[in-house]
């Protein structure tokens, strides 16, 4: 995998490891094993890594914006192709050190933070393997699924994994008021919003391990870059990419929404159903 | 007299050959007309020696259904296959598990009484795929027939729910195995 896209995929996991900042202390629970998904020490796991996560996304956000402004100067100052100018090879050699900066910001705080995610995962691997795996049959499974309202407003819903599009951050705020709602009975299975979280936080452990390995050559390959005052193509498309991801509104397809039941009609429920 | 005798076995043997005959036609033609008058010509025919083509007739009448898509189509159904058990056709089991397949959100092939990380989690792919096959199905019956794509909706998500759970809490019990 090449450089730019290891390092966008880090900031997606760091992003999602910023996974709701404001969670909410856990309430009295209700009874029920989807419930004990989310007991006090995930709650207080997420919380510890979303602190972790929160410095780092506000210094990375800092970096982008200041690389941003750069980027937008060498192109009004018409540096593409423009070899030999010397004001053009200042402004590169700038964006160049801010790119090693967001770098060096990454690297200093990945140890901390691998560690915060792998904490998460592993309790929400344990909560999922005994609450869903161990004390739940494939038909309770099924029945806690079917369990909530059948018509739950399409923007209250998460897009499902690999559907959303949408930013990280957002997704985690929509989990976060899904353990809220979820706890008072009236939203969707909790068991999907710990097994979409468990899954992103598993990927990201991955993304943080691969990206450790990686961050060291890439710094290198930039100072080398430094002495030539070159932007490579690479580095515009991880700023693209990190941009997007913290600040982009990309909105993917949302479940298909349902329409009313009729009005008057009720359902009719045969002798046979399940 | 010998030939006599005989003469009357050949005319017996014909006979009961041409009733057979003209038995497994009755049960051989297509239904038609609509879902009411094809459920009592199936009912009849069912009644009268061809239960062994049920699974045909029930296709049958999926298929007049679906050219008159209706809310209540589902309750006729209900309503025949609980005739064809009590008639002895079927088991009270096939009906149930033909009018879920059908006409009900939940799924027929996500069923068990052991836990989820022992019954379904190895042969997840396996149940999955079922299920996938079941969904298609259900949206020829709660879509296509019932008219109720609010309920074919929610089966969908609820597959797709399912997917996103398994992968989590099998992934979960893989790695509980591991240590």
């Amino acid at each position: 995998m090449n450089t730019p896209i290891r390092s966008t995929l880090l900031v997606l996991a760091l992003v999602a490891v910023a996974a709701a900042s404001a969670w909410p202390a856990p309430a009295a629970a209700n009874s029920g094993p989807v419930v004990r998904l989310f007991p006090t020490n995930v709650l207080e796991d997420i919380r510890a890594t979303t602190q972790v996560a929160e410095a780092m996304e506000n210094s990375l956000q800092d970096i982008i914006r200041r690389m941003d402004m750069q980027q937008q100067l060498y192109t009004e100052s018409l540096c593409e192709g423009a070899d030999g100018d010397q004001g053009c090879e200042r402004i590169a050699r700038q964006i160049g050190a801010t790119y090693l900066q967001m770098l060096e910001v990454m690297s200093d705080r990945l140890p901390q933070m691998e560690a915060s995610v792998a904490s998460t995962r592993d309790s929400l691997e344990r909560r999922l393997r005994e609450e869903l795996g161990l004390r739940t049959t494939p038909t309770s499974l099924q029945d806690s699924l079917v369990g909530q309202s059948p018509t739950i407003a399409a923007e209250s819903q998460p897009a499902l994994r690999g559907r959303s599009g949408v930013r990280l951050s957002d997704r985690f705020k929509q989990y976060q008021e899904l353990v809220t709602t979820g706890r008072n009975g009236q939203s969707q299975s909790l068991a999907v919003v710990a097994s979409d979280i468990y899954l992103d936080m598993a990927d990201a452990s991955l993304l943080i391990a691969a990206t450790r390995q990686e961050i060291a050559r890439t710094a290198l390959m930039e100072q080398l870059n430094q002495s030539f005052g070159v932007i490579t193509p690479e580095m515009a498309k991880v700023v693209g990419g990190v941009k997007q991801i913290l600040f982009g509104e990309v909105v993917g397809d949302g479940p298909i929404a349902a329409p009313p039941n009729a009005i008057g009609e009720p359902d009719y429920v045969s002798p046979l159903a399940m | 007299m010998n030939a006599l005798r005989m003469l009357l076995l050949l005319v017996a043997a014909h006979v009961l050959a041409g009733c057979a005959a003209e038995a497994t036609d009755a049960c051989r033609g297509q239904l038609g007309g609509t879902l009411d008058s094809a459920m009592v010509d199936a009912e009849s025919r069912l009644a009268n020696g061809c239960g062994y083509e049920f699974e045909r007739y029930f296709g049958e009448l999926l298929t007049i259904a679906e050219a008159n898509p209706d809310r209540r189509n589902a309750q006729h159904f209900s309503e025949f296959l609980l005739r064809q058990t009590a008639a002895g056709t079927i088991s009270r089991r096939t009906a149930e598990g033909l009018y879920n397949r059908y006409f009900n959100i939940k799924f027929v092939s996500l069923q068990g009484d052991y836990n989820t990380c022992s019954q379904t989690c190895p042969v997840r792919a396996r149940v999955l795929s079922t299920m996938q096959t079941e969904l298609k199905d259900k949206e020829l019956g709660l879509l296509r027939v019932s008219n109720d794509p609010a309920s074919f909706y929610r089966a969908d998500h609820l597959y797709k729910e399912a997917e996103l759970v398994l992968e989590a809490t099998c992934r979960a019990c893989e790695a509980g195995n591991g240590r």
